[in-house]
């Protein structure tokens, strides 16, 4: 598994080695370069089901819990997502040209038509999603390739809603 | 049976019915449980499993739709009553707690109405009537104005005409809105007609009304409310204020009391026009009366919610008094048992709202399932709760998951318990702002007290963005757990073990192999 922190797109690998219960960091490397080694150490603490990890000698606990290939981490008093990939899959596959609805919700207004020329931050859609308004805007210039929705339409969370092109 | 503190009220009832769900549902019914009455849940079918159906000693269900089919569902919901033998609806707020329509026909229904009169929803409920009401009792006021917008709203220049009078820059709001919902923030005259359609549409999805009013713009003000009781024999008094000043787009996000910018006279003079305002309607149990405080300590009548708020709890620590108790008292037809020279200030409170939605988004509503959910606890810790773990957000209903309430004897120290607190509620599975509030609780401008009703929204985001995330560290546990199987979705404290002799985990009087009689 390659590792990254939330949608950050530095990709990790580690290498842990087994002491019985314990587990050592023994190599890391972001983006294929090796990065500078903490003495860490993991544990389970069985019983509370939360890990152990050792940093520097101090112990702290971690709550996990995954989902899907995702670990959501709570540490220090943070909640974290590490999301994993399958080791060279294709980076960045969920940055996008075609823009995506953020919550479940109806499309209330399109704004632009296909083959309009569009500016960065423009607004393009606005759809309705728990009773409050979002504007769907350009993350780039661009000219509108392709829209999926109309007015009214009900869409669904990560539905493409629109599409640009350089 | 009625329990014995009700013994000679004239409207006695043995059973509640609440017609609500989430935090507000699960606190007002365990409230009803506790002065001895039989506490009845409402809910549809999506919250099937939900807490506040546990908790109930009957749950009934409502039909199965859009929130018109059940927790809007007015018919609905006074057959559950009936049918359920309830003598008092408690509506909690949200949904039908300021619906005057709905107190009447509970009331025709020969049920007890937990809330005030209808005439003072009627009242108070309607921006423009509030305000005149409020002009003439005397109740300070903000500069507006009215306007009544044809159906299509094709026409704007009443509005325009409106606006420049008041003067920009100005809030726009839907008589009938509320909540942050149908209101917009208009800078200048050529932005009018784009807020226009934003806050007419708006009020249309969440509450079907479109009449539109206007008023200044006051920036760098706080927001300050006034807790008020009153009772059927005529007594009205004021809880000291709450300071709701941490808002984002209205919505408030940190509440405190006591107000860091409120003086003793403050405090004395907007009490008194807050008693003033609830005996112009003829108020009847627990209402706010909220205002806008300028920095030159005038403050200005903004609305009165007639119904229990969000932020109740900061005001029940503070002063000692349980207000959903005293909305029982005060519906049986007692007095309210407590006088004005009674209500006293100890420490500070505040308390902090936790909702599911990602502050490094827009704060867009995140969904998902709570794989682990640990709520703090301690002394000066109170969690109003209404989802438990393994429960599932779903974008049905509003997305605030909890309420986090911290007392400690000074403003300071509520802080630091605040952030302890923040630091231990362990929520993942969903995204949720606890982070977020962290990092407001330690901004600056908080720190200090001086917040305005603009510091989140002026601000930018990036001064509440989180620390550096350990990357390592993070990336070591995930490979670690991966590698020793913990892979299935709903961990965390599942495996908490109970002791056989107290019932209870981590019991400081249990032996190893011993138990004591």
């Amino acid at each position: 598994m390659e590792w990254s922190i939330g949608d950050e797109s530095e990709r990790y690998s580690v290498v842990m080695s087994n002491e019985g219960e314990v587990m050592s960091l023994s190599n890391i490397t972001m983006d294929g370069q090796e990065i500078e080694l903490p003495n860490l150490q993991v544990s389970s603490d069985a019983s509370s089901g939360r890990l152990i990890v050792e940093i520097e000698g101090i112990p702290k606990f971690a709550h996990i819990a995954r989902v899907g290939d995702d670990w959501w981490i709570h540490l220090d008093g943070r909640a974290h997502v590490v999301k994993g990939y399958e080791k060279g899959s294709q980076k960045g596959q969920d940055s996008d040209s075609g823009l995506t609805a953020p919550m479940p919700g109806t499309i209330l207004e399109v704004l632009v038509k296909k083959g309009q020329r569009v500016r960065e931050g423009q607004t393009l859609m606005v759809m309705e999603a728990m009773k409050m308004e979002h504007k769907i805007q350009a993350p780039s210039n661009g000219e509108v390739s392709l829209i999926h929705f109309q007015e009214g339409d009900r869409v669904d969370m990560g539905s493409a809603l629109i599409e640009l092109a350089d | 049976m009625f329990p014995e503190w009700m013994q000679g009220a004239p409207n006695r009832f043995d059973t509640v019915l609440v017609a609500n769900r989430g935090e507000i549902a699960v606190r007002v019914l365990r409230a009803v449980k506790e002065a001895g009455l039989r506490a009845i849940a409402v809910y549809s079918k999506p919250d099937s499993e939900s807490l506040h159906v546990e908790i109930a000693d009957e749950a009934i269900l409502l039909p199965d739709g859009p929130l018109s089919e059940n927790y809007l569902n007015q018919e609905a919901i006074i057959e559950a009553a009936r049918s359920s033998g309830a003598g008092a609806i408690h509506p909690g707020y949200g949904f039908l707690s300021e619906r005057a329509d709905f107190a009447r026909a509970v009331s025709d229904s020969e049920i007890v109405w937990i809330g005030p009169r209808a005439e003072s929803i009627e009242v108070m409920g309607d921006k423009i009537s509030a305000r005149s009401r409020m002009i003439s009792s005397g109740v300070p006021v903000i500069p507006g104005d009215e306007v009544s917008i044809p159906e299509d709203g094709a026409h704007l220049g009443p509005l325009a005409v409106a606006a420049a009078k008041v003067g920009y820059p100005l809030l726009l709001k839907a008589s009938a809105g509320g909540g942050g919902k149908g209101m917009r923030a208009v800078r200048e005259p050529k932005m009018l007609r784009t807020e226009y359609e934003a806050a007419a549409r708006e009020a249309t999805a969440a509450f079907g009304d479109g009449t539109v009013y206007v008023e200044r713009l006051l920036t760098g003000a706080r927001h300050v409310e006034i807790q008020v009781l009153a009772d059927t024999h005529g007594n009205c008094i004021h809880l000291n204020e709450r300071d709701c000043s941490l808002q984002r787009r209205h919505q408030k996000v940190i509440e405190e009391a006591p107000s860091p910018a409120v003086s003793e006279s403050v405090r004395s003079s907007m009490g008194d026009a807050a008693v003033l305002a609830a005996k112009a309607v003829n108020y009847v149990g627990a209402g706010t009366v909220e205002f806008l405080l300028s920095s030159n300590g005038e403050f200005f009548f903004l609305e009165m919610n007639t119904r229990l708020q969000v932020e109740h709890p900061v005001t029940e620590m503070i002063t000692g008094v349980d207000l959903v108790q005293k909305q029982l008292e005060i519906a049986s037809g007692l007095e309210m048992g407590i006088s004005q020279d009674q209500v006293t200030i100890s420490g500070h409170a505040i308390e902090a709202r936790i909702y599911a939605e990602d502050a490094t988004r827009g704060f867009l509503p995140a969904i998902g399932t709570l794989s682990t959910w640990v709520a703090p606890s301690g002394p000066g810790i109170r969690v109003d709760s209404g989802v438990r773990q393994g429960d599932e957000v779903t974008v049905n209903f509003d997305p605030m998951l909890a309420k986090l309430v911290v007392h400690a004897p000074t403003r300071k120290a509520a802080i630091r318990r605040l952030d302890s607190a923040l630091s231990n509620f362990v929520a993942l599975g969903v995204v949720t702002n606890i982070s977020f509030l962290r990092n407001a609780a330690s901004h600056s401008a908080f720190l200090s007290g001086n917040i305005t009703t603009d510091l989140l929204d002026s601000s930018d985001i990036s001064e509440f963005s989180d620390p550096e995330p350990p990357a390592k560290t993070l990336v070591s546990i995930a490979e670690a757990a991966l590698r020793m199987g913990l892979d299935k979705t709903h961990s965390g404290v599942a495996g908490n073990p109970v002791d056989e002799h107290t019932g209870h985990s981590g019991d400081p009087f249990r032996t190893l192999s011993r138990s004591y009689p």
